[in-house]
Parts: C-alpha cells; sequence; structure tokens
C-alpha cells in the first residue's frame, strides 16, 4: 500500500557533498513524524526538499500518490514553520497570518474568520494589531505556527520549531504541539537534534546520520531495540560493551565479554551476525548495583544526585566504566564513592547491536 | 571608594566628548555660515567691500538694527525666481525617479551575487568617486559635443546622419545628475536588500507566493529604508546642484543653483543671493522632514 507521504530514493548532493544519501521513507496520513540526528547529517535538507526549497539530485516525493518532487514550493499543500519563525517583520501578527489565505485570493469575511479561529486556538487574540518586534519568543513562535496552520496544508513541516524557547517552556509547547496535531488530525514532520523533543512528540522517529536513515520506528521502538549502536548511544545513554564469543543456550546466550571483564546475559536474536563484531547494550536505569552478589565486580568512582535520580559511575575491574541509575525515592543511599559493587541485569535489559 | 565610580564616569566622559566633536563642526561650519548667509539676506546691496550694508548702524548712543525684507518679497513675486525653483524641483524629482529605476535592480542585483562577487561590485559602483567630480563631468561634455564620441560613434554605426545637439539642452543635465549620483541611490538600497533575510522569501514562497510577488510583499516593503534614503541623498542635492546644469545645460534651463551664482558673481547682489538661498533652504525643509519621518515610521 502506498503511504500518505512516500519518500522514493531520495537524493540531494551539492557538487561532491552528499547531503541526503538514497532516502526511502513512508509517512502516513495523521503521523507526527520526526527526523532526528545530529546538525549536518541530511534531516533539514531533506525537510526542504518536501517543502519544495530545494531540488532533489535523484529520486522522487509523492502525497497521496501523486508526484510533486518538480511542483515548485508555492504550489505544494505543505507549510513550513521556520526555525527562525521567518514572520513579515513589516506586518502586523493579523497580517502575519493573512498573508498566505490573500495569497490565495479568498473573501476579506473568510480571511478574517479563519484568522480569529486560529488566533484562539492559539491565544494570539489580543496581540493581532502588534508588530512581531514587540512579541516575545513563545509568542513568536505561536504566530510562526498560526501562519502555516491557518492553510490548512495537508503537511506541516517544523523545523528546528522550538529551538529558540527557554527549557520550560520548550516541554510545555511540546505538549501544546501534540495536542494541536491530535485535535487538527493533520500530518506533521518535524526536524529536530533534541531527543528528548522527538520522544516527546513523536508517533514515529526516523534516526538520521550522514544522508541515511539509520532506524525508523515509535519512540519505544526505537529506544528499547536500538538496532546499532550508533542509534542506542544517540537516543537517550547507554552502556555499551564489545563481546568476545556468544553462546546459545535455548533461548539465552552467554556472551563472554573481555570489555566488562566478565560473562553477560541476553535474550537470543536472530537480527544480529555474532560471528561479525558485535555488541551488547544496557540502559543506565536497567542496572541493579548490590553490595555483594553476582555480576560484574567494580567500585563506586563518581556519585552525582540530580534529584530524580542518583547517578553512579562504576569502574569496573576490566577498567571500563559503567553507568547505572536509580530513581530517588526518598531513602538515603546506601552506596557512596569506594564502595565495592556487584552491577547486574536481566537478560532481557541486555541489547545485542551490530555496529 | 573612588574606584567603582571611576570607570562609568570615564566612559560617560568619553561618549560626551565624542557627541560634541561633530556637533561643534556642525555649529563652526554649517550654523554660523548660516547665520552669516541669513543676516546678508536681510542687508541692502552697496557698492564696495564687503558689497552689502551692514545691519547695524550707531548713531550716537543708539544702535540702529536695519533689515530689509525686500530682497524676500522680490524673491517671492518675482516669476524668474519662481520658474528656477520650479524648474530645480522637476529636475531633481524626473532625476530622482529614473535613478530609482535604474539602481533598484541594480542594486537588487548586486545583492544577490555571491559575496565574493558582491564586493568587486560594490567597489565598481564606487570607483567613479576615484577621480573628481568636475573632470568626470568635463568628460560627459566631450562625450556629448556636437562633434563629441557619443555623436561619432552613432554616425559611423549609421544611426543618424547628422550630429545630435544633447550638450547643452536638458537632457544632457539629466544624464549628468543620474550618471553623478547614481551610487548615492544603490548603496543604501543595496545595504537594505543585502542585509535582508532570505528565510522570509522561503516563507514567502511556501505561503504561496510566486517570485514575483513575494519581491512585492516582502522583499520591496523591507527595502523601503533603502530607497528612501537614497531619494532623500540624492533629491536633496540635486535641487540646489550648480555644476553640472552650469556645464552640461543650455541658456533654456534655469536652475536655481545657477540663479544664486548669477546673482552672487555676476550681479554682486549678495543680499539678494543669500534671499534665494534661504527660501531654497525652507524649500528643501519639507522633503527633509517628509523623508526623516518616513524612516522613523518604517523603523518601528
Amino acid at each position: 500500500m502506498q503511504s500518505y507521504i512516500s519518500i522514493e530514493n531520495l537524493a540531494k548532493s551539492y557538487g561532491v557533498v552528499t547531503a541526503v544519501n538514497n532516502i526511502s521513507l513512508g509517512i502516513e496520513k495523521g503521523e507526527f513524524f520526526s527526523l532526528l540526528g545530529p546538525s549536518g547529517c541530511g534531516k533539514s535538507t531533506l525537510l526542504r526538499m518536501i517543502a519544495g526549497f530545494e531540488t532533489p539530485t535523484s529520486g522522487a516525493i509523492k502525497l497521496e500518490g501523486a508526484d510533486v518532487t518538480d511542483v515548485p514550493a508555492h504550489k505544494r499543500p505543505t507549510n513550513m514553520m521556520f526555525q527562525s519563525y521567518a514572520l513579515f517583520p513589516h506586518l502586523t501578527v493579523g497580517k502575519n497570518i493573512a498573508f498566505g489565505l490573500q495569497q490565495d485570493g479568498l473573501a476579506k469575511s473568510e480571511i478574517r474568520k479563519r484568522i480569529d479561529e486560529v488566533a484562539e486556538k492559539l491565544q494570539l487574540t489580543a496581540l493581532l494589531d502588534r508588530k512581531p518586534a514587540q512579541l516575545s519568543g513563545g509568542q513568536r513562535q505561536r504566530v510562526a505556527l498560526a501562519r502555516a496552520l491557518v492553510k490548512r496544508p495537508k503537511v506541516l513541516l517544523l523545523d528546528e520549531p522550538l529551538g529558540a524557547l527557554d527549557k520550560n517552556l520548550r516541554t510545555e509547547t511540546q505538549l501544546e504541539l501534540v495536542r494541536l496535531q491530535r485535535e487538527l488530525g493533520l500530518t506533521f514532520i518535524i526536524v529536530t537534534h533534541d531527543q528528548h523533543e522527538a520522544m516527546t512528540v513523536s508517533t514515529r522517529i526516523a534516526i538520521m546520520k550522514q544522508g541515511q536513515v539509520l532506524q525508523v520506528g515509535s519512540p519505544s521502538e526505537v529506544y528499547e531495540t536500538p538496532q546499532s549502536r550508533y542509534v542506542a548511544k544517540f537516543l537517550g545513554e547507554t552502556n555499551v560493551f564489545a563481546g568476545s564469543r556468544a553462546d546459545r543456550s535455548g533461548s539465552e546466550l552467554q556472551i563472554d565479554s573481555d570489555e566488562a571483564g566478565g560473562r553477560l546475559h541476553a535474550a537470543f536474536t536472530d537480527r544480529v551476525a555474532l560471528d561479525a563484531p558485535f555488541w551488547v547494550s544496557v540502559r543506565p536505569e536497567r542496572v541493579e548495583l548490590a553490595t555483594s552478589g553476582s555480576g560484574l565486580e567494580g567500585t563506586v568512582e563518581q556519585l552525582t544526585y540530580t534529584g530524580v535520580e542518583r547517578h553512579y559511575r562504576v569502574r569496573l575491574k576490566s577498567g571500563a566504566t559503567l553507568d547505572a541509575r536509580r530513581v530517588n525515592l526518598g531513602a538515603e543511599s546506601d552506596l557512596g564513592v569506594g564502595d565495592r559493587v556487584f552491577a547486574s541485569w536481566s537478560p532481557q535489559a541486555s541489547r545485542l547491536l551490530a555496529e | 571608594m573612588l574606584t567603582a565610580a571611576t570607570p562609568s564616569t570615564k566612559t560617560n566622559w568619553g561618549k560626551r566628548l565624542l557627541i560634541a566633536i561633530p556637533y561643534a563642526w556642525l555649529l563652526v561650519l554649517f550654523l554660523a555660515p548660516f547665520a552669516l548667509v541669513a543676516g546678508i539676506s536681510l542687508s541692502t546691496v552697496r557698492l564696495g567691500m564687503p558689497p552689502f550694508e551692514p545691519l547695524t548702524a550707531r548713531d550716537g548712543s543708539i544702535l540702529n538694527l536695519r533689515l530689509n525684507f525686500e530682497n524676500f518679497l522680490y524673491v517671492l513675486t518675482d516669476d524668474t525666481y519662481l520658474l528656477a525653483y520650479l524648474t530645480s524641483l522637476k529636475v531633481a524629482a524626473i532625476s530622482t525617479a529614473a535613478m530609482l529605476f535604474i539602481a533598484y535592480p541594480l542594486a537588487y542585483g548586486i545583492a544577490s551575487c555571491s559575496p565574493s562577487s558582491r564586493s568587486l561590485l560594490v567597489f565598481l559602483v564606487i570607483v567613479p568617486f576615484w577621480s573628481s567630480m568636475l573632470i568626470r563631468v568635463y568628460s560627459w561634455m566631450s562625450i556629448l559635443r556636437n562633434d563629441g564620441l557619443l555623436n561619432a560613434l552613432l554616425l559611423k554605426v549609421g544611426l543618424i546622419s547628422e550630429p545630435l545637439r544633447i550638450l547643452n539642452t536638458e537632457t544632457a543635465i539629466y544624464i549628468g545628475i543620474i550618471y553623478t549620483y547614481l551610487p548615492f541611490m544603490v548603496l543604501p538600497i543595496y545595504s537594505t536588500l543585502s542585509s535582508a533575510d532570505r528565510t522570509l522569501i522561503e516563507a514567502a514562497r511556501d505561503l504561496g507566493c510566486s517570485r514575483i510577488s513575494a519581491f512585492w510583499r516582502v522583499t520591496f516593503p523591507l527595502s523601503l529604508p533603502g530607497v528612501l534614503a537614497g531619494c532623500a541623498l540624492v533629491f536633496i542635492p540635486v535641487v540646489g546642484e550648480f555644476v553640472i546644469p552650469d556645464l552640461l545645460g543650455g541658456a533654456d534651463t534655469q536652475m536655481i543653483g545657477r540663479a544664486i551664482w548669477l546673482e552672487f558673481f555676476n550681479n554682486r547682489d549678495w543680499p539678494m543671493a543669500a534671499a534665494v538661498t534661504i527660501v531654497l533652504l525652507a524649500l528643501l525643509v519639507v522633503p527633509i522632514v517628509y523623508f526623516q519621518s518616513r524612516q522613523s515610521r518604517e523603523r518601528t
């Protein structure tokens, strides 16, 4: 079945530099889809190709089955919210929002109605006569959103939309975006380098690196079952140990790791070839630390208190470090710096990773 | 005690000094001469040196102030001056409009080039300033003469069979003024266009504008401060321009700058020349205030 938006073998090169390298993706109607990756990974270029600002070197972009690859930006049913908001400084908030509707030649009364509607939804009613220079960062962000949404696009493209907001406002706005997107039933594609943001807002995330998509999945899929070392490390924090040898016993794998200095356990999977180099990853919050028992032996080297959690950095006997976390449930930590500890985790917490 | 206060007082004085220097300059070199000219405009012409009566005369222990408003009455009622003022305003308005049409596409073109070629192109716009304006106007005389370069070229190509009379006509004045003042129109427009945020154009395109409508709805309104600055920089000096109409124009185009020159040097009527000058300044206050208020409005 054809996706709502389908990106087929899309590539973009600038001279010898390849920004987007043969990407194929399907995005469904009503999704909140994230393109996540570090700066320079090609995520913005991909978004700009969907908007029509960049012409692909090869490949195609289809919207509802129709090829829009060569349709110019002003004729595409997509609207973009820019990172810098790109509000027109010479126009009032109301006229900024009306801009696209006037261009479509809508009747004045219809424009008025739609502006009032969107202004109310985004709490901009009192600001319609102000100029962008008289607004706060959060207000500008809402105007930029209103200006794009008022056109009722099939797809709303958001390029790092919250990058300029401070942390508290950003979290608030993320939830607001999700609420709006559900309410309107629109398809949103967001570009971000902030993994928390991607996890918070998205139905699915595409993790990108050097012009390619490494993995696509729901936030829990990409976090719980990363398929590569890069994805595991990029999303959240994780401990990664190189595996030296693996033996299968039933549904479990016994893995010897020289790096960790001991035997690790993992659920069997045929997803990762064990004759090629492989790694075992475990999230810090899944690691249990005990003063006695079995597991990897080490000493607590650092203890950080963040309020919500305590972070332990353990120096293993092998010389490697292991991070562990405990949620702060009110009790004092029974572990201190210099204490001897044994680290263990359930086989289901281990993830086998390819390069 | 002093340590905390010292730096701020120091910078404060430095700031004041920095502002005081240009203001002192303006006071000595503009306001004082202006007062002198205003004074002369109210005196009476006489033979001798200086060629005007002093404004004050002592009669025993009484100091008499004698102000002569005759000159102003004459300037404001005489058709010759009225015509000269109108001609000056017309020439300034037409050449400002013509320069805007030439300079805007030029500035737009330069601003859309890559940064490295931009600086070369801006340099080329400024290069004429490297030689004296007088020399450049004289060169135009030799180009536009009946036996000049332009006519020689047109004759050789066969476009005309006898030389065109361009020198000493109004056309020559326009050519000279537009050529000389064009950079003053190009540079402010270029500077607003080159500092414009390109994503605004993308936003306009995204909201449904073709390239042309994005230009008219976003680029052009945002460049208005530069357009206004360019118009002010060109219009105001052109109204009082003397050298170009004197060298390139004919007797039939009497501009006010030339009228002042004739009063001053030919008729040696300094009070009349001063009165014409003061009226010209008063006339220019109108466009200056207009440009200033438009600009401050654009900024908010």
